[in-house]
């Protein structure tokens, strides 16, 4: 800290004065939380202009604090213990000056960039928020960065975020951070909802900000791939990710002959706001212990499909079974064996635990609810829970507040776990998760459907997620129609640069031809 | 500043509710017994002086606030909890419930809220016409805002998971949906008091509450007006207490709400 007057006295000179570098450059950051606990650092960082740096490690290890941290604005709770931040060449002194300095120079993307979206306004004037005043040309600039990320701004400008699907809000808050071309970005996360196609759309936008003169970018991911394709730099934070583990049980690849637990008929799923159905008679079966994943564009109606499943959004028509027996098509009609049947993990790991509850509770409800459970073994149970998902016991005393957005969604599944369904019905439960996790919790459901002869029924936009399933079906949103892998529409994403696995169904398909 | 707010919270405030709460056992004088000449200045044996009638001023400052304070209470209370609970149904059932409660509490808000009080005061006794008109003005202020909180939380995660465990509406409505609406409720609690006071000191400067010679801050301030220019402390005392308890009362529900935000 001693060196800052030196720093101030070459500030505003064009060159790197007393090894302070252009663009940003951060010293010594560390976090700490309101019990003075470390959470990361010290850490250094360096983002010269031009370039793009990831900031990686493991889900919890504290890459969103440090960024945060960076830019003096932590979330309550959280402290910057040390450190210092230059923005070229010059010190950015905490507190308001440093708030004065994020809102001119830098565009930032939050984590759960659906939740940073106002309720009440239009896309257009949410993306034009992040329009520098008094520049020319915002319509236009608008409208650019919305076709850049593939929204059609015609269609989108109007819409208010209730009716965006999760993938298209994270892309109207992504364009309202780059929409004024900030000499700094920093996004955290910004591919977590996304389906491959898109991840391509930012891809382009982030390899164009290189050439950007004096733009600088900072990008939080837990995506090695991604980080690979966009940055020049990667930095770890954290312990370093351990090698991804084999699962115990070799995936099966099970035949049709197995029981079916979940049998959907002629199902017709409309689109939560009213309008034309999204999906038309999907009929699809699922075995006992079956993996199935769902794949399709961002907005198609795949997270539609497992609410409508779950009786969260009835269908319009057509009937779900499950094990034989048919179910109400609403939730609240069900009787409790059919609610233990089905469970239900969302999309959005900072809305689905309730901040009130401490996760202990949170995880033992279910189990007294559903199964009638007494207290003390429902919160044993809720321990085994944790230790099954990969969480410590200690994470039961803690409120989802204190949780990173990879834990929370790890207490999530375990609360549906604790129901002991037939049919888990999982809505991107990998996509803010690092590699590491993911693959973690991918394993636990294998082993899970392995054990129990649980049937998961899985929406993602990762391919490599959805190369673990027995079987893949990708949505044509042309036809509204749900279709398997490998057929003449084949809506499935390309593979991105080789790190996307095929589908087996698809190869031996193509074996077949050749 | 939060420092600030805490110890007015931890510290004085406690003690200012117990001074007013037991005002008339810590009251030198008899606050109704005539003890010297009337409109006295301030002087020996009698700190802030003596009013019309001869009674002794820092006596009736002391015993006058129980009053005004527990009906204040009461009346933001109630009017919490029927906004609460109205907000509540409406939020979650939606559809006719929604419409029938929203409409009631529209129409409410179109009618004064003084005269629903004055209304209130002519046809009940004092009290009674304090926790009826602050229902009346504050409970459908309370409904609106608690309705929107729970019609934007009918979706989220830990909601849908609660119904896809069959957990009855009540329940959902009772374990997971108030407890993060109570730095809400807290902070909607503060403001209903606020006015609840209001009100209850304004019928009792209209004369419609508390009759005399029973000291209160109000009904003080009427009485001691005529001789303010022989002894101020007279109408200054019971205006001074009646805005330090409104204030205090308000700051702490602040407090509250904001420190439980943080740790909630």
């Amino acid at each position: 800290m001693g060196e800052t007057p030196a720093v101030t006295e070459t500030a505003g000179r064009g060159e790197a004065g007393r090894n302070v570098s252009e663009g940003l450059d951060v010293r010594g950051i560390r976090v700490v939380d309101a019990g003075g606990r470390p959470i990361v650092g010290p850490l250094d960082l360096r983002v010269p202009p031009g370039r793009v740096v990831a900031v990686m490690g493991e889900s919890g290890g504290g890459k969103t604090s440090a960024v945060l941290a960076a830019l003096d604005a932590l979330p309550p709770g959280l402290r910057r213990a040390g450190g210092t931040t230059w923005w070229n060449g010059r010190p950015v002194p905490p507190g308001r000056a440093a708030r004065r300095w994020r809102r001119a120079e830098a565009g930032l993307l939050g984590q759960d960039p659906a939740a940073d979206l106002h309720p009440l306004r239009t896309v257009a004037g949410l993306v034009a928020d992040g329009f520098p005043r008094g520049r020319d040309g915002r319509g236009d600039a608008v409208g650019r960065v919305l076709a850049e990320l593939g929204l059609d701004p015609r269609e989108v400008a109007h819409r208010r975020p209730h009716r965006l699907s999760g993938g298209q809000a994270q892309r109207v808050a992504l364009a309202r951070a780059i929409v004024g071309d900030p000499p700094l970005l920093v996004l955290d996360e910004p591919t977590s909802g996304l389906d491959p196609a898109t991840v391509e759309l930012v891809v382009g936008v982030l390899l164009r900000r290189r050439t950007t003169p004096g733009a600088a970018t900072l990008v939080v991911t837990h995506d090695r791939g991604f980080a690979e394709r966009v940055a020049d730099e990667v930095v770890t934070v954290g312990a370093r990710p351990a090698p991804r583990r084999e699962p115990a049980t070799a995936p099966r690849r099970r035949s049709r002959g197995e029981p079916v637990a979940l049998r959907l008929r002629g199902l017709d799923v409309a689109p939560p706001g009213g309008g034309p159905s999204l999906l038309t008679s999907v009929d699809l079966e699922i075995g006992r212990g079956e993996l199935v994943a769902v794949v399709g564009p961002s907005g198609s109606g795949k997270s539609t499909l497992l609410r409508a499943v779950a009786g969260l959004h009835p269908p319009t028509a057509g009937t779900v079974e499950v094990e034989g027996r048919a179910l109400p098509a609403r939730v609240s009609d069900r009787d409790r064996s059919s609610l233990r049947a089905v469970q239900f993990v969302g999309q959005d790991p900072l809305g689905a635990l309730n901040p009130a509850h401490r996760v202990g509770a949170a995880l033992a409800r279910p189990a007294r609810v559903l199964r009638a459970l007494p207290a003390a073994p429902a919160r044993r149970q809720a321990e085994e829970l944790l230790a099954e998902v990969g969480l410590s016991p200690q994470v039961a005393r803690r409120r989802p507040r204190g949780l990173s957005g990879g834990q929370r969604q790890r207490v999530a599944i375990a609360r549906a776990l604790a129901a002991g369904p037939a049919v888990l019905l999982a809505d991107e439960v990998t996509s803010a998760l690092d590699a590491v996790n993911a693959h973690a919790v991918l394993d636990l459901l294998e082993d899970l459907r392995a054990r129990q002869a649980m049937a998961v029924l899985l929406v993602t936009h990762d391919v490599t997620v959805a190369a673990r399933a027995d079987r893949v079906f990708a949505i044509d949103p042309e036809h509204a129609r749900l279709l398997p892998v490998g057929s003449a529409a084949d809506a499935a994403a390309p593979d991105r640069d080789g790190r996307g696995r095929r589908t087996p169904e698809k190869d031996e398909k193509e074996n077949a031809d050749a | 500043m939060r420092a600030l707010g805490v110890a007015v919270a931890g510290v004085s405030l406690p003690l200012l509710l117990g001074v007013v709460l037991l005002g008339g056992v810590l009251a030198p004088q008899d606050p109704t017994a005539s003890v010297a000449a009337a409109w006295q200045p301030a002087g020996p044996g009698h700190p802030l002086g003596t009013d019309g009638l001869g009674r002794d001023v820092w006596s009736r400052v002391l015993a006058g606030g129980r009053d005004l304070l527990v009906t204040g209470v009461a009346a933001a209370l109630a009017a919490s909890l029927v906004g609460v609970a109205g907000g509540l149904a409406a939020g979650w059932a939606g559809r006719t419930w929604d419409r029938v409660l929203t409409g009631v509490a529209d129409l409410l808000l179109a009618v004064p809220t003084l005269l629903l009080a004055l209304l209130a005061a002519v046809t009940l006794p004092g009290r009674a016409a304090v926790v009826v008109a602050t229902v009346c003005g504050g409970a459908p202020l309370t409904l609106r805002v608690v309705r929107d909180a729970v019609r934007s939380l009918r979706h989220s995660g830990y909601v849908e998971a609660a119904l896809c465990r069959g957990e009855r509406p009540v329940a959902v409505v009772v374990r997971e949906v108030l407890p993060v609406m109570r730095g809400l409720v807290a902070a909607d609690l503060g403001l209903r008091l606020v006015v609840a006071l209001q009100i209850a000191s304004a019928l009792n400067l209209l004369g419609f509450g508390v009759s005399p010679p029973a000291p209160d801050w109000a009904l003080m301030l009427r009485e001691n007006m005529p001789g303010i220019a022989a002894n101020p402390a007279a109408v200054a005392a019971p205006a001074v207490a009646l805005g330090l308890v409104t204030v205090a009362l308000a700051l702490a529900v602040q407090t509250v709400t904001h420190h439980r935000g943080s740790d909630g």
